[in-house]
Order: structure tokens, then sequence, then C-alpha cells
């Protein structure tokens, strides 16, 4: 690799690449203490811009929009005297530069463990992780977990909690307006709880289902309220079995020897009924949420049957019928 | 990895020609290539040439690492980006020539390769790292939440300690009511030190392909959560495999007192568990879902899907068996239907059947 030629090796090339150009613009308005204009950056990296000055103008253009996108502004002054009305660009590198974190080694190498165990699967994780002086590792042992961080609504959301700017989005076909209260990651999933405009009540949304992009209005609009749990108001999968409008809140139902003790587990030594000769074991459940609790019971197949009440197990009878028929 | 060396006091001069070492590349780089777990997020195998701003912002990323290291083996730098050396080598040897006129020297990005080592003495442009993005930080953040609760998880306190130092640069990041639920599962503790002590382990297991407990024998090569549950990826004695086990179906475990060799178990890892969750040598079948059973297309590993007009969609997946297939539509109920193989269009009535049987 060539390395320090003694001769400007910029002035000879004919045509130099966009991101040597981008490169050299951000040095050159990083290291001079005066904003230079267009026209001073065209003299002083020569032969970089075109010599065509529309052209060399939309260059310059999309080389600002390109550094802009990577986190570092360029400062425009309109400058007075001699030059007034023209405009000059500076870059103050404390813009864009992190200041050193002053992180011990331990709480770095804490931090590339944590990477390592959790996955993200999204680019920001490890962008961060090398912007902070850390690297990745691969440790052999222990607990990996997958949160799932590559939603790009994820950001756009998590911010507008921060600045308590309400969020605009379209969610089963309607435009919902919501103050966000908090985000929870569970199962695989992104849930935001907030008080929802158009409910006029506190609602969860999951990310994933947002059918639109998420609109930001302004900050500060809302205040947090102090007493809401956010892991609590997302309902598990044994509540959402509890919570519906079905006429039973429970049914019984008789579980084979070989699944009970992952029932009893699931649903606690109170939910058993009582057992019986064989070693299956009738358990209450909760049923108000029908198409969930069909899809608990289904899982178990035949080692599973709903003994009462007797509407329940005709409800039971007909979901299989009409399976049934279908063939 | 990054190895210091006593500071020269002369740079020494390049000896090696981008030639010879593009060169050499093209043997190392033969390698095997790197296997990744799951999706990976910045693969080497790039679509078309990468635009201008993603070499620049790569670069910025790329320079203050490197300073901060001053010496780093290019293979290994190339590993860590996920970059190719070939990419790795013409986005260094383009920053060595980038500065501020007049170009001399002293006023050039101060980078070179040096027998097979990446060298970055002396900070001149770009020594410090670009500010986390807000995304960035949020992604740290969830990160270290996470981390805190795996269990045996070391070093609770020092990330404690480290984000309150990114409190300093945005205290509503750190602040943030953003909460990462890890599932439970019993027996997570006894797995995590049979792992670590490489002890063999006896379990009984509840099979959803086979809606049965059976015992089985398994070595321990990994422990991870994905979708709301927790698995162990395990070589197994009964199917000679290695496989992974949900652990909330794990019924009961005890130590055989066996020990079992970590490097055994984990030179297999490539030949069987890197290939996928079933492997590829599984049944293949098409479902159409709609309506409340579109969770089957999000809740297990598909091998492809598509989305139709009328909104149902078509996913087409691996079974285990055609139990696990009979219980799959059963639950999907009347919003699933088999569309290949043929013998299986009518699996989800004939099982119903079955079942309604016992309610006569």
């Amino acid at each position: 690799m060539t390395k320090k030629p003694k001769a400007a090796p910029v002035a000879s090339k004919k045509k130099i690449n966009a991101a040597e150009r981008m490169l050299n613009l951000l040095a050159l308005l990083s290291v001079r203490s005066q904003p230079l204009t267009l026209k001073q950056i065209r003299a002083e990296l020569l032969n970089q811009y075109s010599e065509d000055g529309d052209a060399a103008r939309a260059q310059f253009e999309r080389d600002k929009s390109d550094l802009r996108n990577l986190g570092i502004p360029i400062d425009m002054i309109t400058l007075g005297g001699a030059q007034a009305g023209e405009t000059a660009y500076r870059v103050n590198r404390n813009n864009y530069e992190l200041t050193d974190m002053g992180f011990t080694d331990d709480e770095l190498q804490a931090l590339q463990i944590a990477a390592a165990t959790v996955r993200l699967g999204a680019q920001e994780g490890e962008q961060a992780l090398w912007k902070l002086g850390a690297e990745r590792v691969n440790p052999k042992l222990g607990p990996r977990a997958s949160i799932g961080f590559a939603d790009p609504h994820l950001g756009t959301i998590l911010h507008a909690i921060g600045k308590r700017a309400p969020l605009t989005f379209l969610y089963k076909g309607e435009t919902r307006s919501v103050d966000a209260y908090g985000m929870l990651a569970r199962k695989g999933f992104w849930y935001l709880v907030g008080f929802d405009h158009l409910r006029k009540a506190q609602r969860v949304f999951r990310v994933d289902r947002i059918e639109s992009n998420v609109s930001v209005g302004k900050a500060k609009s809302y205040d947090m309220p102090k007493n809401v749990d956010i892991v609590k108001s997302v309902p598990t999968e044994r509540q959402m079995m509890a919570a519906g409008d079905y006429e039973h809140s429970t049914a019984q139902v008789r579980v084979h020897a070989s699944l009970t003790r992952i029932v009893a587990r699931d649903f606690g030594a109170a939910a058993v009924v009582r057992e019986e000769a064989d070693g299956a074991v009738v358990f209450e459940i909760p049923c108000s949420n029908g198409y969930a609790f069909r899809l608990w019971l289904f899982a178990m197949m035949d080692k599973a049957e709903v003994i009462g009440p007797p509407d329940v197990r005709e409800l039971v009878v007909r979901w299989l019928d009409e399976v049934a028929e279908r063939a | 990895m990054a190895k210091k060396t006593a500071k020269k006091t002369v740079k020494k001069p390049v000896k090696k020609t981008p030639k010879k070492t593009a060169k050499k590349l093209v043997k190392t780089s033969a390698k095997k290539p790197v296997k990744q777990a799951a999706r990976p997020v910045r693969s080497t195998k790039r679509r078309g040439p990468r635009s201008a701003s993603e070499r620049v912002a790569g670069l910025l990323v790329l320079l203050p690492w490197l300073i901060k290291r001053k010496r780093v083996r290019l293979s290994d730098v190339a590993k860590q980006f996920r970059m190719s050396e070939e990419e790795l080598i013409a986005d260094l040897q383009m920053a060595a020539v980038c500065g501020v006129p007049p170009y001399t020297p002293d006023a050039l990005i101060d980078v070179f390769i040096d027998e097979g080592w990446v060298v970055a003495e002396i900070p001149t442009f770009f020594s410090r790292p670009l500010q986390l993005t807000s995304a960035e930080m949020y992604a740290v953040v969830a990160m270290v939440r996470a981390a805190q609760k795996l269990p045996g998880a070391p070093s609770r306190s020092v990330l404690a300690t480290a984000v309150s130092k990114l409190a300093r640069l945005a205290p509503e990041v750190t602040d943030s009511p953003m909460h990462i639920d890890l599932p439970d599962a019993p027996h997570l503790e006894e797995l995590r030190s049979a792992e670590s002590e490489s002890a063999e382990l006896r379990i009984e297991y509840f099979n959803p392909a086979r809606s049965e407990v059976a015992q089985r024998t398994i070595r321990v090569v990994r422990i991870f959560s994905e979708h709301g549950h927790w698995y162990v990826m395990a070589d197994d004695d009964k199917s000679g495999a290695i496989r992974n086990f949900r652990v909330d179906r794990i019924e009961s475990l005890v130590r055989t007192g066996k020990i079992f060799n970590q490097a055994d178990v984990a030179s297999r890892l490539d030949d069987d568990a890197e290939r996928g969750w079933f492997g590829d040598n599984l049944e293949l079948v098409s479902l159409r879902v709609r309506g409340d059973a579109a969770w089957i297309a999000e809740a297990y590993p598909t091998v492809s899907q598509s989305s139709n007009k009328d909104g149902s969609i078509d996913v087409s997946l691996r079974i285990t068996s055609e139990h696990w297939l009979a219980r799959l539509v059963l639950r999907g109920g009347r919003n699933v239907e088999v569309l290949s193989p043929e013998k299986y269009v009518s699996l989800a009535a004939r099982t119903a059947r079955g079942i309604r049987a016992k309610y006569n």
C-alpha cells in the first residue's frame, strides 16, 4: 500500500471517488478555524469537485446531505462584509465526536459480553459497540437471548417516548394517536403501551403490526403517568385466556397422565380439581377467551378433554365438527 | 485482539505493494466461509458495490477503533467488521490518501498495512469515534437490560456503572421505560451449571411431535432464548444428533455423573445444528393461513412466505412429524389449509374426527 507520497496525490488525479472527496471535505471543514465558502472549498480541494459550477454545487450538496445523514451536521453561516450574502460552511467536531466515556476495561468487557449474549438482529448494537471502542466477542458458555431490535419503528417510538411526543400511526385499519408510556419486549415481539386518543383509554399495540410510518408530534405534549406498570399492562398468554367475554369463565379439563406435570406447572396447584386412578388430572382452566383457550386445549390433541360445564364441552364439539366436516 | 507493541519512533516504509497483498489475500480468504447463526446483519455478501456514503460511514467507525488499538491483524479487523480483506484494504488505502491540503504526509490520515497488520499509530483526523445515534443508544440499553436478566450473567454491577456513564450523554435513553421480559423457565440454572461443568444429563422431555414424554440423555452445547422460549441445543442420544429442546418441556432432569468432552460435541455443531432448526432432510409442507391462524406464519421458522391478494398467507415449513402437523392444523382450525403434499390435505379433518370420538 503506497503511503505518504511526497507530492499532493489528489492534484494529479483526474477523477477522485466520492467517498474520498467526502472524507477530504469533512477533514477540511473540521480543521479550518474559519468557515469556508463553496468557492474556497473547491479551491482547496483542487480538482475534486467538478469544474462546472452547477455540477460542483450538486456534488457538494450531495456530500453535505450524506454527511448529515451520518450524524455530522455542517453549520451554514451567512457572511457579511466583503462577502456579504455568501454562505460559508463549517463543521464543529464537538457536534459529532463522542466525548470520552471513561469506560474502564471491565466495563467495556462487560458490554462486549452483553452484546455477545443478547442478539438484537440489528446493526445498531454492533455499531454502538465499535464506537464505544469495544469489539464483538464470542463467549463459549452461558445462556444467550434474542430480543430482536430490527423493527425500524423502534428507534422512532423510543425516541418519542423520551421526548413525550405523541405518535400517530395506522393500526388495524384505523389511525391511532397515542401518548406512549413505555415499551415491552416479550416473546419475540415489541409492545407499545400508551393512551389511545381514539379509544380514550390505555391500550397495548404490537409494534410489528403498525401498518404505516410512525409520525411524531410535538415534544412535551403529555405527562408521564406515575403508576403505569408497563410489564403488567401487556397481558400474558394465561391472562389472555382469562380475558374475554365468553359466558363461562372456567372449564374442567381432564389431562392425560403424561402431560399433567406441565399443566400443573403452568396453572399452579390451585388449578387441580382431582386426580384420577389412571394418573389423569382434572384441572379448572380459564376459558373466558375462547380463542386462546382453544389454542391451549388443542395443543394437547387427544390427551386433553373438556368434561364440563356442558356448554363448554358442546362448544369444543362444535369446533371439532367444523374442522372435521371440511374435507 | 488489539496487541500492543512497543511504540515505534520511526515509521517503517510499507513493504508490500498493494498487488502483492491482494494476491496473498486470495489464499487466506479461500477458507470456509464463517457460518452465521441467524440473519447476518452485515453480511460480506452484499448486493452490489457499497455506496460512497456507506464506505465513509464504515471508515469513520473503523478509524477511531484502530487508533485506539494502534496495531491489529488485518484478518482480525476484517472479521470483526464483517468485511472481506479486499474491501478492507481498499478502504484503508483510500483513507491513507485523504486528509487536508496540501496533502503532505503529516496532513494525511495515518494508517497503513505492514506485514498483515493494520497500523494506525498517530492520531490525526477521525481519531475520535462518532457520537452514538439515538437508535444505537437504545440498542445498547436494551442489550444491557436483557443481559442483566440472563441467568448467571456476570458483572451485573459493572454493566450498571457502564450504563450510568452513558446516562451522562442521554439520561432519557438510560431512563427509558423500555422493558425486557425474558421467559421464565424451570431448570435453567441447572442447565447452565451442567453446561459449564460439561455434565451429561438425563431428562424427561415432552415431545410435541408425538405428544408423549420420553427419557433422553443429553449433552448441552448451548442455551438460548428465541421467540419467548428457552431452548437447549444438545447432543441427544436418542436421535444421535444435535437437537434443540424447549426448556419448558423438560419435565425433570438429573445428572448421569458422566462428564463429556465439549470439543467433541462442538466439532459436530457444523454438521448438525448449524444447518438450521430441523435440517433439510425433513418433509416440506405448504399451508395457506388467514385471520386468526396467521400466527402460524410468525410462530415457526418458515422456509418461505408469500401474501395473497385476499389477505391470506402461503407459508412453507419443514415438519418433524405428521403428528406435529396434525396438531398445528387442528389449532389453526378453519383458517388453515394444507396446500401440499396431497396426503395431508385432509389431515385436520381426520385429526378432528379422532378427537371428536372422545366426546361421543
